[in-house]
C-alpha cells in the first residue's frame, strides 16, 4: 500500500473562500455554487451529499481542477488555482487529483496497463518506470493478474478498480470521486468502499460525492448541500 | 505527451478504423501513386526515346521540305508553297557535301500489297538509294541481301519486305525469291529486314524497300524526296550541315537576305518535341496529383473532425488525468499526419505496382527492353508532401480537440 505525498505542506489541502459558479444560459443566469466556504485538511474523508442539482458535481470540478469559479478563491496546498491558466490547471490535476468517475472514463481501446499509465505520460515519465508504477498500482488493488486486459474484459467492479489505480498512480494530495458506486451493485460497492477505507487507512485524502447514507457512512465527514450552499458539515468521531 | 506515445496511439487508431482510413487516403493514395507512377514512367520513356533517336544516328540529319513538326497553320501553308526536292538535289548534295560519310535518298507512300488472293494493306511503300540502310539506325536483314546500286541504276522491280508483310501475305511460306503485287505492280522479293517491333504502337515492320528509281516510276516524281546523310564524324556534324545547307541555297538562288526554303532535320529536333510533350505531361500530372491531394487533404480533415467528435470523452479524460493543450494537439496532429503517410506509403506501393506492370506493357508493346524506375527521390517527396497534407489537414480538427472544456468534454457521452 502506497503512502501519501511526502508532504512539508502544513496548512489544510483545501480552503475555498466564498466560491460561486455561475452558468450563462442565454440572457438567464444559473447559481450552481453561491458562496462555499470550507476547508479540508490532509488525511480527511469526506464525503458530499445533497440532491440532484444542488451543485455536488460543480463543486468536485472545482475541487479536482477541471474549472475556476466565477468568483472566491480556491487555494490547494497553498497555491491559488482560482487564478491559474489551463496549462497550469492541467499541471496540477496531473500532479495533485486523482479522479475516479460513476462511469469509470477508461479508455477502451486500452490495456488496463495503459490506462493506468496515462497520468505518467502527462507528467513526461519515461516508459520503464511507467509500466513499473502502472504495474505495482493495478497490484494495489488486486489486478495484477489482469494488467493485459481491455476494459471490456473486465467486470465493472474491476473497471472501476483499474480507475482507481489510475488515479492513485500519481500519489495525488486529493483522492476525487464522483458516485464511484453509482453504476455498480451493492456487492461490488461495498468492495470499492472497502479499496477507499483501506486508502483512508493509508494517509490518503478523500472526497466523495453519493447519494447514499450507508457510503457517505464511510467517511468521518459529511457536507450536505442544497441549492448551490453548504447546508451542513458534520464531523463523526469515530 | 511523448512522441512516441504520440505515434503509437495513432496508430492504434488506424488500426482500429483499417477499412474507414483506406478510404480516408484514397485521394492521397492516388495522387501519389500518380505522379510517382508518370515520374518514373516518363523517364524511362526519355531513357528509351533518348537510345532511339540515338540510334537513329546522332551524326545523320535529313534534308527535306518541311520540317517534321508544323505548329501552325500559317506555317503549314507556307510550307505547301515550297519547291519539291528532287533527285537532282540529290546528286547536287552529294557533290557538294565533302564532310558526308554518305548521302541518300527516300521517298514514300501508302499502298496495299498482294499475293495471289491475299491482300496486305497500309503498307508503307519506301523508294530508297542503295545506302539508306546504313545511314543512321543499320537495318539488319533476316533473309536475302539489300537492294544494290545496280537494282537503283536499272530501277529493278525487287525489293527488301519488312516482317509484317512476310507475316500477312506468306505466312510460313518462304517469301524469297517471290512476286508480289504491289499497286498492280510486280516486286520480286529479293531480302526481308529482321524484326523492330511497334514505337507507340506504330508497327515498324510493315513496309516494303523498292529502289528509288522505280518508286519514281510507279509512283510519280512529284513527290518531295528526303535526302538523308550522314556527317564523316560527329565533330563534323555541323559542318556537314552547312555544307548541305549552302548547295541548296546556292541550286535555289537564294540572296543572304532571304530564309532556307527547305528544312534540315536532326535527331535534336525530336529530342527536343519529346521533351516538350513530357513537359505538358508533367504539368497534367502535377495538376492531377495537386487536385487529389486537396481532395485527399480535405477527406482527412473531414475524417479527423469525424474522430475528434467520437473521442470528446476520451480527450476529457486525457485532460481531467494531467494533458495539456499542447499534448492533445499533438496527439491529433500526429495521428492526421500518420494517417495520410500512411496514404503516401500506400501510393508509393501503388506506384510501384503501376510503373512495374505499365513497364512491363510498354516494354512489350515495343519489344523492347525498358524500365520505369521508382526514384528515391520521388518516394521521399511523396510521403514528404503526404505528410504536410495530413499537417495542414490536421490542424483545424487538433485544435478543436485541444481548446475543449475539460468539464463538457466529460458530461460528453
Ligand atoms: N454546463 C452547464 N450549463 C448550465 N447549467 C449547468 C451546467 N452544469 C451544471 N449546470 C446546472 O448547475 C446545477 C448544479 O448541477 P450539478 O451537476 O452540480 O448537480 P449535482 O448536484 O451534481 O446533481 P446530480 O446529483 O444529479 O449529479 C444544476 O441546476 C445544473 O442544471
Ligand atoms: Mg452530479
Amino acid at each position: 500500500m502506497s503512502t501519501a505525498a511526502p508532504d512539508t505542506f502544513n496548512g489544510p489541502i483545501i480552503d475555498a473562500e466564498d466560491l460561486w459558479r455561475t452558468y450563462e444560459m442565454g440572457a438567464e443566469e444559473i447559481h450552481a455554487l453561491r458562496g462555499v466556504t470550507f476547508k479540508i485538511d490532509k488525511g480527511e474523508y469526506v464525503a458530499v451529499m445533497g440532491p440532484s442539482g444542488s451543485g455536488k458535481s460543480t463543486l468536485m470540478n472545482l475541487i479536482g481542477c477541471l474549472d475556476t469559479p466565477t468568483s472566491g478563491t480556491y487555494v490547494l496546498r497553498g497555491k491559488v488555482v482560482s487564478e491559474m491558466d489551463d496549462d497550469e490547471l492541467a499541471a496540477i490535476r496531473n500532479r495533485e487529483i486523482g479522479f475516479v468517475f460513476q462511469t469509470f472514463n477508461l479508455l477502451p481501446r486500452a490495456s488496463a496497463l495503459h490506462n493506468v499509465e496515462l497520468p505518467l505520460v502527462y507528467a513526461g515519465i519515461p516508459r520503464d518506470e511507467r509500466i513499473e508504477k502502472a504495474r505495482q498500482a493495478l497490484e494495489m488493488v488486486d489486478l495484477g493478474d489482469r494488467v493485459t486486459h481491455k476494459p471490456n474484459e473486465l467486470s465493472g467492479g474491476q473497471r472501476q478498480r483499474v480507475a482507481v489505480a489510475r488515479a492513485l498512480v500519481m500519489n495525488p494530495s486529493i483522492l476525487l470521486a464522483d458516485e464511484p458506486t453509482g453504476n455498480l451493485d451493492t456487492a461490488t460497492g461495498q468492495d470499492i468502499m472497502a479499496l477507499f477505507d483501506r486508502l483512508k487507512e493509508a494517509g490518503h485524502t478523500i472526497i466523495l460525492v453519493t447519494h447514499e447514507r450507508e457510503i457517505a457512512d464511510h467517511a468521518q465527514r459529511t457536507i450536505h448541500i442544497r441549492d448551490g450552499q453548504i447546508e451542513s458539515d458534520e464531523r463523526r468521531t469515530s | 505527451m511523448p512522441f512516441t506515445e504520440a505515434i503509437r496511439t495513432a496508430l492504434q487508431s488506424l488500426r482500429t478504423n483499417k477499412l474507414r482510413s483506406f478510404l480516408t487516403v484514397l485521394g492521397i493514395l492516388i495522387g501519389v501513386s500518380s505522379v510517382i507512377a508518370v515520374v518514373a514512367i516518363t523517364e524511362g520513356l526519355d531513357a528509351y526515346i533518348s537510345n532511339q533517336v540515338l540510334a537513329l544516328g546522332s551524326r545523320s540529319f535529313r534534308l527535306q521540305k518541311q520540317p517534321d513538326i508544323i505548329t501552325s497553320h500559317e506555317e503549314w501553308k507556307e510550307m505547301m508553297k515550297r519547291k519539291r526536292i528532287e533527285l537532282d538535289d540529290l546528286e547536287a548534295v552529294r557533290k557538294a557535301c565533302t564532310q558526308c560519310a554518305e548521302v541518300g535518298a527516300s521517298v514514300g507512300t501508302g499502298g496495299s500489297a498482294k499475293r495471289g488472293r491475299t491482300i496486305h494493306k497500309d503498307v508503307r511503300i519506301i523508294g530508297i538509294t542503295e545506302n539508306i540502310s546504313r545511314i543512321g539506325a543499320v537495318r539488319e536483314l533476316a533473309q536475302g541481301r539489300h537492294l544494290v546500286q545496280q537494282d537503283i541504276d536499272q530501277a529493278g522491280r525487287v525489293g527488301v519486305v519488312g516482317m509484317d508483310l512476310v507475316d500477312g501475305l506468306f505466312g510460313s511460306v518462304d517469301p524469297m525469291g517471290k512476286e508480289i503485287d504491289v499497286d498492280g505492280n510486280k516486286i520480286r522479293i529479293v531480302g526481308v529486314a529482321e524484326p523492330k517491333g511497334a514505337i507507340f504502337g506504330q508497327s515498324q515492320d510493315n513496309f516494303i524497300w523498292i529502289p528509288i528509281t522505280t518508286f519514281q516510276k510507279l509512283y510519280g516524281s512529284r513527290r518531295s524526296i528526303s535526302i538523308q546523310a550522314e556527317a564523316v564524324s560527329m565533330e563534323r556534324f555541323e559542318d556537314a550541315q552547312d555544307q548541305v545547307r549552302l548547295a541548296m541555297r546556292n541550286r535555289r538562288h537564294l540572296t543572304y537576305l532571304k530564309d532556307d526554303d527547305f528544312s534540315i532535320e536532326t535527331g535534336e529536333s525530336i529530342m527536343d518535341l519529346w521533351q516538350t510533350a513530357t513537359r505538358g505531361i508533367y504539368v497534367v500530372t502535377i495538376v492531377v496529383t495537386a487536385i487529389s491531394l486537396l481532395i485527399g487533404g480535405i477527406v482527412v480533415m473531414n475524417i479527423m473532425l469525424v474522430s475528434v467528435t467520437e473521442r470528446i470523452q476520451e480527450i476529457g479524460v486525457r485532460k481531467a488525468l494531467g494533458a495539456r493543450r499542447g499534448d492533445i494537439l499533438r496527439q491529433f496532429l500526429v495521428e492526421s499526419v500518420v494517417l495520410s503517410g500512411f496514404g503516401g506509403l500506400l501510393g508509393v506501393l501503388g506506384a510501384a505496382g503501376i510503373a512495374l506492370g505499365l513497364g512491363s506493357v510498354i516494354g512489350s508493346m515495343m519489344s523492347l527492353d525498358f524500365s520505369a524506375p521508382v526514384r528515391p527521390w520521388a518516394v521521399g517527396l511523396a510521403l514528404g508532401v503526404s505528410s504536410v497534407v495530413g499537417l495542414v489537414a490536421g490542424l483545424y480538427p487538433a485544435s478543436r480537440a485541444a481548446a475543449l472544456d475539460p468539464v463538457e468534454a466529460l458530461r460528453n457521452e
